[in-house]
């Protein structure tokens, strides 16, 4: 008989050391992609100083255009970010879109606001895929641990022996047994929302992380194949600057002329687009024979990722220039995996389905990463040292980051409005609670940490809305509500998690009081 | 209406995998033991209609391609609600679909 280990044990090695090593880094991944998924609503709940007017796009350009008319009359451009049902601010910028610095008024009296700088809801996405790393070195580090879920997905397919007889199968207060049946009806009732957000998150950076056929075909240039991809981009874009040949005529400005009112457009694209559904408008040579409008339409409209398309308008005639080309199928598909995993079609319900399935991946993550721990402390003593330090980076990746979820949004309201780099401030507060977090996870013995931890972000969690009632300036509106609201349930389910750790003999006195021989053992 | 809509889809959704559980020898012991037992056997097939229901349901939500996620993705989370109710409140389990529907016109006046 060959000793060699059957497919189902070197399966089952697999998904133990790839979940256990890449599962502290998938956590935080999949955590803060789900706060993600509230990025807007985070944003505006972390600038309590813009407030919602309530006004439609229609009367909201009126106001932007007469704001924009006063103040850059003669500018090359104009840009309007339009009050949506995610974010009701109203912005607007002078100049080439992309440098322009955006300005905030008030969408009823046009006033301009200053709001708070802050990390906002932004930082969690950008933390999702960079990791706060280095953007290519943050891709790849993300791309490398989604392989590693792919991996670990396969394997725990394939290592769970009965996946159907045990579909509905949990069976709570029975130490191991529970934390697999939790893990396994975790994955395997969500195995679809797993798998797509797993394999569409890697084809977004197709051409990062497989960039072999852009290299042989292209020699490496990137921008001629995207060129090619989407062939009315480069004439879009020429057109945009308002010249020929992609110049900025801004030597000879054309004669002035009179527009149409702006709110014109958002009727004409919303005929597009659909209602609701517009983002932004821009007018290029604004005032000028040459006047052309632009509106963009939110992500959402489609499952497709509709990111840099736009329908753009005469200004002077309302006659429509160029609508976007039909997508070809190749960039279609890349198209549809990033809409798919973007999500940002298909309003809030859609969200919330979103929200919580990455909650229940993310709790996934966490309760194989826990499994570990139970398993082998049943399995031996022996394994001390190396046992003790997975529980403590359990309890810091796990309990730690989400106290220091919490802990941004605490400082957010907390630091005062005016410091000089607040952004960075919030972002020193979330790291150092995190850091915090690491250390009392390394001091405390492992239950009660945990409950410790638990309890501190299940608090800071409930008390929320009283929090924004405290500090914000005005009544919370719907989308601040929202967030107040959602973050007490989370802060309810914490609190229950923790009264949970508190029930297990071991968290309360015994083990504290055992706390520095666990100490001793590990520095021995 | 698209509230009243979105709760008759949760409920065809979670009624279907209530079906499907049931349709399990340990599950139907555990819940309905003091039902005949030849009404198991209409169990699966009483699942598999009722999910096709919810998908019938949320095309009504949403446009096709969009709604085959949201029905995947109701399908999944219902099925974990129905997993943690039935250790700690079986006969909440049963009852929930019921909640659903009567919930549904309220949203539908609103």
């Amino acid at each position: 008989m060959s000793r060699q280990p059957s497919l189902t044990q070197s399966m089952s090695g697999l998904h133990t050391w790839t979940g256990l090593v890449l599962g502290w880094l998938l956590f935080a991944i999949f955590l803060t992609g789900t706060l993600a998924v509230f990025d807007r609503e985070l944003n505006w709940w972390m600038q309590p100083e813009l407030q919602d007017r309530q006004v439609d796009q229609a009367s909201a350009v009126q106001v932007a255009q007469r704001w924009l008319e006063a103040n850059h009359p003669a500018a090359s451009a104009w840009n309007i970010g339009l009050p949506t049902a995610r974010d009701p601010s109203l912005s607007v910028s002078a100049g080439e879109q992309r440098r322009g610095q955006r300005t905030l008024i008030d969408a009823e009296s046009g006033e301009q606001i200053t709001p708070r700088e802050t990390a906002g809801g932004s930082f969690f996405f950008r933390f999702h895929y960079t990791l706060h790393m280095p953007r290519f070195l943050g891709i790849w580090v993300v791309g490398f641990a989604a392989m590693a879920m792919l991996v670990a997905i396969i394997s725990g397919i394939i290592i769970h022996k009965k996946i159907f007889k045990d579909f509905f199968t949990f069976r709570p207060g029975k130490g191991q047994r529970s934390w697999l049946d939790g893990h396994n009806a975790s994955a395997v009732l969500l195995l679809p929302f797993h798998l797509m957000i797993t394999y569409t998150g890697l084809v977004i950076f197709f051409l990062i992380y497989m960039p072999a056929a852009t290299d042989a075909l292209y020699n490496g240039d990137r921008d001629a194949l995207l060129r090619e991809l989407r062939p009315g981009a480069q004439q879009q874009q020429g057109a945009a600057r308002g010249g020929e040949g992609g110049r900025p005529s801004r030597e000879v400005p054309a004669a002035s002329a009179a527009m149409l009112p702006l709110e014109q457009f958002i009727a004409l694209g919303e005929a597009h687009y659909g209602a609701g559904m517009l983002s932004s408008l821009s007018v290029a040579q604004p005032g000028r024979v040459n006047a052309r409008v632009e509106v963009r339409p939110l992500l959402g409209s489609r499952l497709e990722l509709t990111k840099g398309e736009a329908l753009a308008f005469n200004a002077i005639t309302g006659e429509l220039l160029r609508a976007p080309p039909p997508t070809r199928t190749s960039l279609l598909v890349q198209k549809v995996m990033a809409g798919l995993h973007f999500a940002q079609f298909g309003g809030y319900p859609m969200r919330w389905l979103y929200f919580l399935c990455g909650l229940v991946s993310s709790a996934m993550i966490a309760s194989g990463l826990v499994l570990y721990t139970v398993k082998r402390r049943r399995q031996s003593a022996a394994q001390g040292v190396w046992l003790r330090q997975v529980e403590w980076l359990n309890l810091a990746c796990v309990g730690g980051l989400m106290l220091a979820c919490v802990a941004l949004l605490w400082a957010n309201r907390l630091l005062p409005a005016d410091l000089a780099e607040r952004e960075g401030w919030e972002l020193r507060v979330f790291f150092g609670a995190w850091l915090a977090a690491l250390l009392h996870a390394r001091l405390r013995a492992p239950l009660r940490g945990w409950l410790e931890q638990l309890a501190a972000s299940a608090v800071l969690l409930l008390g929320l809305p009283l929090l924004d009632l405290q500090t914000a300036l005005a009544v919370p509106d719907r989308i601040r509500l929202g967030v107040d609201l959602t973050g007490f349930g989370l802060g309810a389910l914490l609190a229950l998690a923790a009264w949970k750790v508190s029930k297990r003999p071991a968290a309360t006195a015994r083990a504290a009081r055992r706390a520095p021989a666990v100490m001793a053992e590990v520095q021995s | 209406m698209n509230a009243s809509l979105l709760c008759l889809a949760l409920s065809a959704s979670y009624a279907g995998m209530l079906a499907l559980c049931l349709g399990t020898e340990r599950h139907w012991k555990q819940l309905a033991a003091a039902a005949p037992p030849s009404l198991r056997a209409w169990c699966r097939p009483l699942g598999v209609l009722l999910l096709l229901l919810a998908l019938l349901l949320s095309l009504q939500i949403w446009p096709a391609s969009m709604a085959l996620v949201g029905w995947l993705g109701m399908l999944s989370l219902c099925g974990l609600v129905l997993l943690l109710l039935l250790p700690y409140a079986p006969r909440l389990a049963l009852g929930l679909p019921l909640l659903g529907v009567l919930l549904a016109p309220v949203f539908m006046s609103g």
